[in-house]
């Protein structure tokens, strides 16, 4: 009973209300939310959103962040289609591409674990000196042709049905994600890792081995994402993909992930996305430009992190209104209220498990 | 000995003087070294470079950058961070080339100048409005207002752009025009730089910014307001961004959709190149002039000796990892301050032939 | 060290600056504080003792308004105040500096110094004034500190002075020192003293809070001794001993507390030979024997935990040698350690013991995750859940704490789940490392039970522990360290006082 209780009251739960509640309003808004024609457009307009995001989130799982999981996503989706359109066999370029976007996170892993740099500086560097190469590489050109493949990878459906091809691949994807994170000793240690690095680390925790995993493993589906890229736009140019920042990250805090660590869960991840994806949809058919999405993301993203605190401080003072003098508890503990942005607890408060 | 004896004994010695040069001060040195020596070598080998033409856009780009560079550096100094400085400067290009119009005579340009830093410093407010009621990291905050931000700015633009002939003609004119010889922007980057580093140096908001960038508990414990610092850091951000917007305006005359975008992550380069270290605490207005002079000088002779005109996020990028590495080893080689330095052998009072007196036994 | 106290006698008509009265203060069931009573006037340091326990750092909490009192009263100037938060308590002129001091490592010596309150002129501020004042305030106390330096170069000693004269100029007149020496060198202890002398002649009021009975002797007008939450004695401090100061800080005998230790002569496990990391020890060798609880005694900052850390691979050594079993070791990483049979518990449980986020499971089978998954890595949660029943009942935690948040547990709780964790590993070597620091004494003798257990099992168990009863009572052999080294060894049983003399190098002379 408890646990059927835990999963009602979860922050998944509460998204997918929140997705239901956003299909319904928006059916209702314009009645083509959910025929097939749409679901298709919108499923391929964001598997790469998603494909993303699934990279990053045990990143931030595991307390750091990667920026610059677009710029990998351009360098390898250029690399592919400049490989591709000099005739190079499709799976060797395909495997060079994402050879290149293991690389790409490697890099990562090694710069913030092994030399102990901020991630975030070394992540938002790195973006900029991916998507940099990749316009070294492309310079202004764009590559439109690819081999068939490739595009039906990233186009067409799953024969004899409507559902995309690549929807399924990268829910193929999700799962072994979500199995890697929660069901593998692996990702049990990026909570713990994510939850007090340094209680890992006095665990026996391999936790800079831990951390470097995650790097590459974001780097290389961001170059999955870049050949999904490439089939679905049918376009490979320097610089591609640089939008997709803000939504991937947007999907996987919205999905629960604590920015700080710690917490969070696949499963959540993919519902935000979908719900993402259905807002965007919804808001389009309403007349959104695509620019006027992007914002309500932003706006989602702003509501996703800050009001859980902003409740909690409203929960707060209604009860010390009503209830007399609260000892301040955390005195006893020592712990220090410091104000500056990165310091504080996970945002969560439920548990991991 | 008594303590007053004792006192006048330690006061008489000669001060311990510390090193004067501060990490920054250090790097300030060699970065002028270094921007005088490719200049030099540059005006050398590239006639491309040694044109008027050449350096004016030269200095007037790196005027622009500097300014919005030096904004940038004071929020990275209070340890926060600002990724929509770009879409600040795209929104207050367009708006500010466009309302301006409106207000003819003399108090054009003040009233130009006065809008594009209170539209900044207003969307400035909203970044920090997001890290203090919503308790945002900044990182992410300032991600979801570029988001925003730039959707105001594709918005307010309508579809179209702005165009040269919209724009106000002193406004149009500020970028051919000199004042003494120097051009304006030249001026104007100047006079940010002498008021931030005034700013920065001689008022408690200025310190207050390195106290919360170095320790921001004990700052906090001290009686920082860090909420009201938060507003007044991210709004002269913002503000600096919006005088940015300014000059894109004079300088590229149409202001697009597109305006700013990229400026991101050039003016955070240019400040962490500079000196501004992402840790907070450390740096200078100048730290960031002298980052964007750099950068400037290093793309434009990319793009002159043909390498590549597309190197500069690359360049970017790859300067922003290499500062925050050198950085992070050079300032931990310097921070380690020696736990003890005397150890038993100095200490009188262990006498070993007490100690086995009582029945202990003593080992080394 | 020469007597650092000055010729002047206390002036007993001075009114009192600050006044506790009948101090009272719990935690939960455990009461930290029963009705202490206390006096703090100008110009005097006044040494403040007690086991760790004893309620001194809750009496300091109190004092500089991090914690309310349950009963009891604060007056300040005579009148009765309430100091609720720490800036009130700063409003009053009560300060505090702690082993870490709190500056801004990237400014300067003079900005530390006027942090928040700088000397301005017209609006502006003022650097000339600011480093005219601090050469100043320099020169009065006695310091010489150059006011341009900038702070990071600065090591801990000058840091601490900082902190010192921050609080002078900002008006502090009740200073409290919390263990400021234990991370000093001998001369740099010299010149805190003198600073601290030239403070009590400007009337500053000092309450200094240590272990280290020889300074406490040297610097202290009166000592205050606390044990057990209750003041035990107040005296001048040229009336009292060291043996005298030690008895009262000891007490009792050693009580029912504490298990019965199977004495077992085991071979060699461990070997250490010349161990050295600078700063923090130098030189440290000793061996460690199977089924023996070898004890670490030593005040804070005698390098105890740094050694334990370097023989379980969490920081390295400079030189020196181990070898377990005779086999050379090198400690390389915990995950190293962990893998050879050694079993860490840390000081700091909150920080580096628990996940506070995980649930007491995931907590208590950490160390054995490898062997929960199956070949291909998948975790088997039903192994998991079966292994911490197993534990929980091997470290006596109650079934219904079974699959809490580890963060809802006591801290006796919660220290079971790390022993259980560590347990877990079947370790050859478990190092202590304050274990039952904040723990409630019925959970403390449970875990105290079930380490001499282990040990007459045959495990090989080094125990450090700052509470002298504690660490006689538990170890069949017992070391000493201090500043770095070893000085002392002991077979159980041996007096409080001895170990205690030998922990702060006061030589037993026969008085005071």
């Amino acid at each position: 009973m408890a646990r059927v209780r835990q999963l009602v009251l979860s922050w998944e739960a509460g998204l997918v209300v929140l997705t239901v509640l956003i299909v319904i309003i928006g059916q209702s808004a314009d009645h083509d939310l959910i025929s097939s024609f749409n679901l298709q457009t919108t499923a391929l307009n964001n598997v790469i959103l998603l494909c993303l995001a699934l990279g990053v989130a045990p990143v931030i799982m595991t307390g750091d962040i990667d920026l610059s999981v677009v710029g990998t996503l351009a360098l390898s989706g250029v690399v592919m289609g400049d490989l591709m359109s000099h005739g190079m066999a499709t799976g060797l370029a395909i495997a060079i591409g994402l050879g290149i976007a293991l690389v790409c996170g490697l890099i990562n892993g090694l710069l913030v674990v092994l030399f102990d740099l901020p991630a975030l500086a070394v992540t938002l560097g790195t973006m900029g000196a991916y998507t940099g190469i990749s316009f070294l590489i492309l310079g202004g050109l764009a590559i439109t042709t690819f081999p068939n493949s490739v595009v039906s990878l990233g186009s067409s459906n799953l024969t004899g049905t409507q559902i995309p091809f690549c929807v399924v691949v990268v829910l193929v994807i999700a799962v072994i994600m979500a199995y890697l994170v929660h069901f593998t000793t692996w990702g049990k240690s990026l909570f713990a890792v994510g939850g007090s690095r340094k209680a890992a680390l006095f665990s026996g925790i391999a936790v800079n081995r831990v951390r470097i995993i995650t790097f590459v493993i974001s780097g290389f589906l961001a170059g999955f994402a870049g050949l999904l890229f490439l089939g679905n736009y049918e376009t490979a140019q320097a610089g591609m993909g640089a939008s997709e920042l803000l939504p991937a990250i947007t999907a996987v805090i919205l999905g629960g992930v604590s920015a700080y660590g710690g917490t969070g869960t696949i499963p959540g991840v993919v519902i935000a996305a979908v719900l993402l994806a259905l807002l965007q949809s919804a808001l389009g058919l309403h007349g959104f430009s695509g620019q006027g999405q992007t914002m309500a993301v932003g706006f989602l993203l702003i509501i996703a992190i800050g009001a859980p605190p902003l409740a909690r401080s409203a929960r707060d003072w209604w009860r010390r209104r009503h209830a007399g003098v609260v000892e301040i508890a955390s005195a006893v503990t020592g712990e220090s209220k410091g104000g500056s942005a990165g310091s504080g607890e996970a945002v969560r408060s439920t548990a991991v498990n | 000995m008594s303590t007053s004896e004792l006192i006048s004994d330690v006061a008489s010695r000669p001060a311990r003087r510390g090193r004067v040069s501060t990490l920054v001060r250090r790097s300030d040195t060699a970065l002028i070294a270094l921007i005088v020596l490719i200049t030099l070598v540059a005006t050398a080998t590239l006639s491309d470079f040694r044109t008027l033409s050449n350096i004016n856009n030269l200095l007037n780009t790196t005027a622009l950058i500097a300014i919005v560079a030096i904004g940038e550096a004071v929020v990275i100094l209070a340890r926060q961070i600002d990724l929509s400085v770009g879409a600040i400067l795209g929104i207050c290009a367009y708006l500010v080339g466009s309302w301006s119009g409106h207000v003819s005579g003399p108090f054009g340009p003040v009233v130009g100048v006065l809008l594009a830093l209170g539209l900044g410093a207003a969307f400035g407010l909203g970044n920090a409005l997001l890290i203090n009621v919503f308790k945002m990291p900044a990182i992410i905050a300032t991600l979801a207002t570029l988001s925003i931000y730039t959707g105001l700015q594709i918005i307010v633009n309508n579809g179209s752009q702005l165009y040269l002939t919209q724009v106000p003609k002193w406004l149009a004119g500020l970028r051919g025009n000199a004042w003494f010889g120097i051009g304006t922007f030249i001026w104007i980057a100047a006079i940010v730089l002498v008021v931030v580093t005034f700013i920065l140096r001689r008022t408690r908001f200025g310190r207050d910014i390195y106290a919360l960038g170095s320790n921001p508990d004990a700052a906090v414990y001290l009686g920082v307001k860090i909420r009201v610092r938060t507003y007044q850091i991210f709004a002269l951000c913002g503000a600096l961004a919006g005088l940015g917007g300014l000059l894109y305006t004079s300088q590229f005359g149409n202001v697009d959709a597109t305006a700013g975008n990229g400026m991101n992550l050039t003016v955070i380069a240019a400040a962490v190149v500079g000196g501004v270290s992402l840790f907070g605490g450390a740096g200078t207005a100048l730290s960031a002039v002298l980052g964007a002079l750099l950068l400037g000088e290093i793309q434009n002779i990319l793009e002159l000796t043909r390498i590549s005109i597309f190197a500069e996020q690359t360049l970017q990028g790859a300067a922003i990892v290499i500062a925050v590495a050198v950085y992070a080893v050079v300032s931990r080689r310097l921070r380690r301050p020696v736990r003890r330095e005397a150890f038993l052998s100095e200490h009188p009072t262990i006498d070993p032939a007490a100690i086995d007196a009582i029945g202990g036994t003593t080992n080394g | 060290m020469s007597d650092q106290r000055s010729s002047n006698v206390n002036d007993n008509a001075t009114a009192p600056v600050v006044e506790l009265r009948g101090i009272k203060r719990s935690f939960g069931g455990l009461q930290a504080l029963s009705g202490v009573s206390m006096t703090l006037r100008r110009g005097e340091i006044v040494g403040l003792l007690g086991e760790n326990g004893a309620g001194k750092s809750t009496l300091v909490k109190i004092l500089t308004g991090v914690l309310e009192p349950d009963g009891g009263q604060i007056l300040v100037d005579g009148d009765i105040r309430r100091v609720s938060n720490p800036r009130v308590a700063r409003e009053l002129g009560i300060a505090a500096t702690y082993q870490e001091p709190a500056v801004f490592p990237d400014l300067d010596v003079a900005e530390n110094l006027f942090a928040g309150r700088q000397p301005t002129r017209r609006g502006i501020i003022d650097w000339g004034a600011m480093y005219e004042k601090a050469e100043e305030v320099f020169r009065e106390i006695g310091v010489d500190l150059d006011p341009h330096a900038p702070v990071y170069q600065l090591g801990i000693a000058d840091r601490q002075i900082i902190e010192i004269a921050k609080s002078l100029i900002s008006g502090a007149r009740v200073l409290i020192l919390d263990e400021p020496t234990s991370v000093l060198s001998s001369r740099e202890v010299d010149s805190l003293f003198i600073l601290l002398n030239s403070l009590r002649e400007r009337g500053i009021s000092l309450v200094f809070v240590s272990h280290k009975l020889d300074e406490v002797k040297a610097i202290t007008d009166r000592v205050v001794v606390l044990r057990d939450g209750t003041l035990v004695a107040e005296k001048p401090t040229s009336d009292v001993s060291v043996s005298e100061l030690v008895q009262m800080m000891c007490g009792r005998a050693i009580g029912d507390l504490y298990p019965s230790l199977t004495r077992v002569a085991g071979d060699t496990i461990l070997e250490v030979q010349n161990l050295t990391r600078r700063g923090y020890f130098q030189n440290v060798s000793f061996t460690l024997r199977r089924g023996e609880i070898l004890g670490l005694a030593g005040l804070v900052g005698a390098g105890r935990t740094e050694l334990a850390e370097a023989i379980f691979g969490v920081s390295l050594a400079d030189s020196g040698s181990m070898s377990l079993d005779g086999i050379p070791y090198t400690a390389v990483s915990p995950r190293h350690a962990v893998r050879v049979g050694i079993a860490y518990l840390p000081e700091d449980r909150l920080t580096n013991g628990l996940v506070m986020g995980m649930r007491v499971p995931f907590n208590m089978t950490m160390t054995v995750w490898g062997r929960i998954a199956n070949r291909f890595g998948r975790f088997r949660t039903r192994i998991m859940y079966r292994q911490s029943a197993e534990l929980a009942q091997r470290v006596q935690l109650q079934a219904g704490r079974l699959n809490q948040l580890t963060s809802s547990l006591s801290g006796g709780n919660q220290q079971k789940v790390v022993l259980g964790k560590w347990l877990a590993t079947e370790p050859r070597i478990l190092i202590l490392d304050e274990p039952t620091h904040g723990i409630d004494v019925g959970t403390k003798a449970e875990v105290l039970g079930i380490v001499a257990e282990l040990a007459a099992t045959g495990v090989a168990v080094i125990f450090i522990s700052s509470e002298l009863e504690e660490v006689r009572a538990m170890s069949t052999r017992l070391l000493v360290m201090r500043e770095g080294s070893i000085v002392a060894e002991f077979t159980t049983p041996v007096d409080a006082h001895v170990v205690l003399e030998a922990a702060s190098g006061v030589v037993a002379k026969q008085d005071s």
